[in-house]
């Protein structure tokens, strides 16, 4: 296992923010976190790259302890952090080559890493544009650039899409799925479920600091949605719930509307029953991340 | 390639928290950053004792001629020489500390960026003290070099004070992270500027012999660290009975400041 993460808890005054969480990330695995605004995601991260002190429990890389053996895990490792923090004083080229200083990489070495990782990521056009000329998705693949200087083995990406356009979150979940392929083990926390989902090989659930559930995403939905979901408008509440009873199934509203997870035997006659009755919208639909979070939170992510 | 077996744990070994190589690499970091505008950057540390001298040298030297210090009578530019050099310590050191050490600390989140790497906090820090040292020291002879054209200064004493320079620059650019540790914003730089640095900036005898000035405003602007730092530069010009002290005391205000420094900046990145 490249990380190992085992009983973190973080504790502010009487506020447990991450309570127990334990798990593991191979080589060439993308592990997501998944959950709300303040579930913990980034505190817990930051635990993992030494950036949050654990109140409790250990992390480590490769054998490494994050905590009392910082220095060679974070060799080990790369970190695109939530926030750009890109160096405003240099150049694209200069922010990857001063960088590689840090990791003992310098002259000539340092020059054709940033060549390398410019072209990597897209950015062999803009080596000498000063960061702030670039935008939102530039600078994200740049911050990303930066992240793999040393050729790391696990790299931490925290909301790395967070703000970005639909192309510039297509391309960089293109490098995500090439740094897994080449067995990078990866890290991912996301409030977007469709990046979960595309790019995440196993999940793990965040709520109020804790893991609530985990798994691969198709895992999840199946195990606790099924296969489809039926969204229906027009009813009240006090109508349905006995129907959700009697077809021993699970709904919930949601905004306007109400959203029935379609249970495996009697679904169709659950879908016949409903239509009979003319609502105002019907639909069936596969389910997906969101009703699974919906279902074991109570709320969608919206919502945070 | 899929590993399901996990690894032995690393044998624990200490690591050492600061090292050589991590400590010049932060240095070397905010060191490229002036480099590259070097023509800008050596604007202030040359126009400012330059000014200065020419203001002071021709504007008060027809007023005060000279001045008596430490029992001797002296021309007041000769004595002025050695303030100046404390003032370019002074600020340099300060500003660079507190307010472009805040900037890379609160804006440009540059120590986080840093820190994400395998150097450690103490190598970062010191690295940070250190750049700010060297931006005072580079004042500092700058200034000398100034005086030794002007015939105020022989080169030689310019060069016997660097280690006094450089712990003047250590102390001031410890006063400056403490303060970068110390706001929440750029504006309350502001609060120790005015209440601490601009005070003794002119009351520590770097313009005229302190003890022109009447009890107790005397005793405090003496406990002041730049007191310590102008009275010891003024060496060629005779060392006052108490210099041993003057040194300690300006020690002990750049350990003090250093720790305080340390303990207030470490808790903004670790949380």
């Amino acid at each position: 296992m490249v990380l190992v993460a085992d009983d973190l808890w973080k504790t502010y005054g009487d506020r447990s923010v991450v309570q127990g969480v334990s798990f593991s990330l191979a080589a060439g695995e993308v592990l997501g976190f998944l959950g709300a605004n303040g579930a913990g995601k980034t505190t817990t991260v930051g635990m993992l790259y030494g950036a949050v002190v654990p109140s409790r429990g250990r992390v480590t890389v490769e054998g490494f302890n994050v905590q009392t053996q910082g220095r060679r895990a974070r060799q080990i490792m790369g970190v695109v952090t939530q926030e750009d923090n890109l160096d405003p004083d240099f150049s694209v080229f200069d922010n990857l080559r001063y960088f590689a200083s840090f990791y003992g990489i310098t002259g000539r070495a340092a020059q054709q890493r940033a060549s390398e990782l410019l072209a990597q990521v897209g950015l062999e056009d803009y080596p000498k544009h000063r960061v702030d000329q670039l935008s939102g998705g530039l600078k994200r693949r740049l911050v990303l650039a930066r992240a793999l200087i040393n050729q790391p083995r696990l790299v931490f990406l925290d909301e790395p899409t967070t703000g970005l356009d639909p192309d510039a979150r297509q391309d960089f979940w293109r490098l995500v799925t090439e740094l897994k392929q080449a067995g990078c083990g990866v890290l991912l926390t996301t409030h977007y479920m469709d990046e979960a989902q595309r790019l995440c090989d196993r999940l793990l659930l965040l709520q109020n600091g804790q893991v609530i559930n985990s798994g691969t995403p198709l895992d999840l939905i199946h195990r606790t949605i099924g296969e489809e979901v039926i969204e229906v408008d027009g009813f009240q509440e006090d109508q349905l719930q006995p129907l959700l009873t009697q077809f021993q199934t699970w709904g919930r509203p949601v905004g306007v509307h109400y959203l029935i997870a379609v249970p495996p035997q009697g679904g169709d006659e659950l879908w016949e029953y409903l239509s009979h009755r003319h609502p105002i919208g019907l639909s069936r639909r596969r389910a997906n991340l969101e009703d699974v979070f919906l279902r074991l939170t109570g709320h969608t992510l919206d919502e945070n | 390639m899929k590993t399901d077996l996990a690894p032995p744990a690393q044998q624990e070994q200490r690591q050492a928290l600061i090292t050589p190589w991590g400590v010049y690499a932060a240095w070397r970091r905010n060191a490229r950053v002036y480099q590259a505008t070097w023509l800008v950057n050596s604007l202030p540390p040359l126009s400012e004792p330059l000014i200065y001298l020419v203001a002071f040298g021709y504007g008060l030297t027809p007023l005060v001629g000279e001045v008596s210090y430490n029992g001797q009578t002296i021309d007041y530019l000769k004595f002025l020489a050695p303030g100046m050099m404390a003032i370019g310590v002074l600020f340099q050191s300060y500003t660079e500390g507190a307010y472009a050490s805040y900037l890379r600390l609160d804006y440009q989140k540059t120590w986080h960026a840093i820190l994400t790497t395998p150097l450690t906090f103490s190598e970062v820090f010191t690295g940070e003290l250190l750049w700010a040292a060297t931006k005072g020291t580079i004042a500092a002879l700058a200034t000398g070099i100034l005086a030794v054209i002007w015939g105020l200064m022989s080169l030689g004493n310019v060069l016997l004070s660097i280690p006094l320079i450089l712990l003047g620059s250590i102390t001031f650019g410890a006063v400056g992270l403490l303060t970068a540790g110390l706001v929440r914003t750029i504006d309350q730089v502001n609060v120790p500027l005015f209440l601490f640095i601009v005070p003794m900036f002119t009351l520590c005898g770097t313009y005229f012999p302190r003890d022109t000035l009447p009890s107790p405003l005397f005793e405090v602007a003496s406990a002041l660290p730049l007191a310590a730092l102008a009275d010891l530069l003024r060496w060629p010009l005779g060392l006052p009975d108490y210099w041993p002290w003057a040194l300690l005391w300006l020690l002990g205000w750049a350990i003090a400041c250093t720790g305080f420094a340390w303990r207030t900046i470490y808790p903004r990145l670790f949380r």
